[in-house]
């Protein structure tokens, strides 16, 4: 990995900011809990999302977790105030693991409807389409690129999942025209999304 | 862990990848909770990398495909005798396949066996090999025991207290066994031992002497060949067995004259 010149954990807003919200949340100020759960909400739904967690589970975690948090912010505080996302992650992490025990140990093994459950359901039409939809943008982004050295990056990098050192050493790139290219392709592919997402809202209203 | 460092590094793209190692992603984690602008970096990694993972899908997929019209075309091109030999070498192969499979199969367990086989009888003749050495060593090793046996008795033997008797004797010139009494007495040993007897000569000295041992009544008891003259004198030893008690005489081959002694019974 390049030089790491920053320390791990949060930057100094976020510590000051958590800071902030862990002492105004233990003076018993209700307008600091707002502002955790609507700083946090996001992250902590993607965090959950990345963990697997289905939508209905994602949101009884979240709400769990933001309930559990606030509970110990207004009795006990906490020792290092800027850590409080690693406390919000380590919270819900833990209450996904202890629902997924808790599910494991519910099931029986034999009874067809789990059996049919726990097989991963195919795409409905709409999110194979939705998918397809994705593919096409990338394969446009692809063809839109200047040489076949920036087409072999991208499909190397995000399809071969190699390693930006050996993806550079063998095309003969520098790291910053490699950094360049996966910026541009990002950039390209959000102009796309989200040309295709607005086409997507008047056909929507249409129905 | 700051924005310049998550781009250089390309640290979201590697966390949906699933590409970057634990105590990167704890960083990651506690850091996007907060971050709205790498929660929609995240937002737009992860249709990306989806989206390039169906693309190569998708190709691989269409790629297969063509491969398979390009095969039916070639065929559907051939003549209708060409389709039905084409078809029958098909079906043939289909019925031919396992039944070339089983052969093949067979014959390398036949491989198998027969290298098994080999690896037993070698095994088998190894083992009598080694029997046979067995046999041939615990041999060696009792002929050693008994001679070890043996030796130990010599040893026993030599051990035990040894005794001497020297006689010199003087030649009785014109004597004889039944002339009179022999002058010489010797007695024999209580145990083992030997006798040993001198007898002195006159020069001129011959290079080498022979001695006879007579009993009483004329018969030789012993032969000694051989003898040299060690400063006037010869001599040798007789083992007390030879000598039962009784009277002897002793010629010596080229000299004149005999000498006598008496064998009396231990003490």
């Amino acid at each position: 990995m390049g030089v790491d010149s920053t320390e791990a954990g949060p930057g100094p807003d976020e510590a000051a900011i958590a800071a902030d919200l862990v002492r105004r949340i233990a003076a018993g100020e209700t307008a600091a809990e707002g502002q955790l759960v609507e700083r946090y909400r996001r992250g902590l739904r993607y965090l959950l999302h990345r963990l697997g967690a289905l939508p209905d589970l994602a949101d009884d975690v979240q709400q769990e977790t933001f309930r559990i948090v606030i509970e110990r912010l207004r009795h006990e505080g906490l020792a290092d105030p800027a850590g409080l996302a690693p406390f919000l992650r380590g919270t819900a992490r833990n209450l996904l693991i202890a629902e997924r025990r808790k599910t494991a140990r519910r099931r029986t093994w034999g009874d067809t409807g789990e059996l049919a459950q726990a097989v991963a359901p195919a795409p409905s039409q709409l999110q194979s389409v939705l998918l397809d939809e994705e593919a096409e943008m990338v394969r446009r982004l692809i063809g839109e690129l200047p040489t076949d050295r920036d087409r072999q990056l991208l499909l190397r990098f995000y399809v071969g999942e190699e390693d930006k050192d050996s993806i550079c050493a063998d095309l003969g790139l520098e790291s910053l025209h490699f950094n360049r290219v996966l910026f541009r392709a990002r950039q390209r592919f959000k102009e796309l999304l989200e040309r295709f997402q607005k086409q997507q809202v008047p056909v929507k209203e249409g129905r | 862990m700051d924005h310049a460092y998550i781009e250089d590094n390309q640290i979201a793209d590697r966390y949906v990848m699933g590409t970057l190692p634990p105590e990167e992603v704890e960083r990651f984690e506690n850091h996007y909770l907060s971050c709205p602008e790498c929660l929609d970096r995240l937002d737009l990694v992860e249709p990306l990398q989806r989206g390039f993972k169906r693309m190569a899908g998708q190709d691989a997929a269409k790629l297969a495909a063509t491969r398979q019209l390009a095969f039916v075309a070639w065929l559907a091109r051939l003549g209708r005798s060409r389709q039905i030999g084409f078809l029958l070498a098909a079906l043939l192969l289909i019925a031919v396949l396992p039944a070339g499979l089983l052969l093949r199969g067979t014959a390398e367990r036949g491989r198998e066996l027969a290298l098994a086989r080999s690896d037993l009888e070698q095994e088998r003749q190894r083992s009598e090999q080694s029997a046979a050495e067995t046999a041939r060593l615990r041999s060696k090793l009792e002929a050693n025991q008994r001679d070890l046996a043996s030796q130990r008795q010599q040893l026993a033997q030599a051990q035990q207290p040894q005794s001497v008797t020297v006689l010199n004797l003087d030649v009785e010139r014109g004597a004889s066994l039944s002339g009179g009494e022999p002058t010489h007495n010797v007695r024999l040993p209580a145990r083992s031992g030997w006798i040993i007897l001198s007898i002195p000569i006159d020069p001129p000295f011959q290079r080498s002497y022979v001695a006879v041992l007579w009993d009483t009544h004329g018969h030789e008891v012993k032969r000694i060949a051989d003898l040299k003259n060690q400063s006037g004198t010869l001599s040798f030893s007789l083992p007390p067995s030879l000598l039962p008690p009784g009277d002897y005489s002793l010629t010596i081959e080229g000299l004149s004259g005999r000498f006598t002694f008496r064998v009396l019974p231990p003490a």
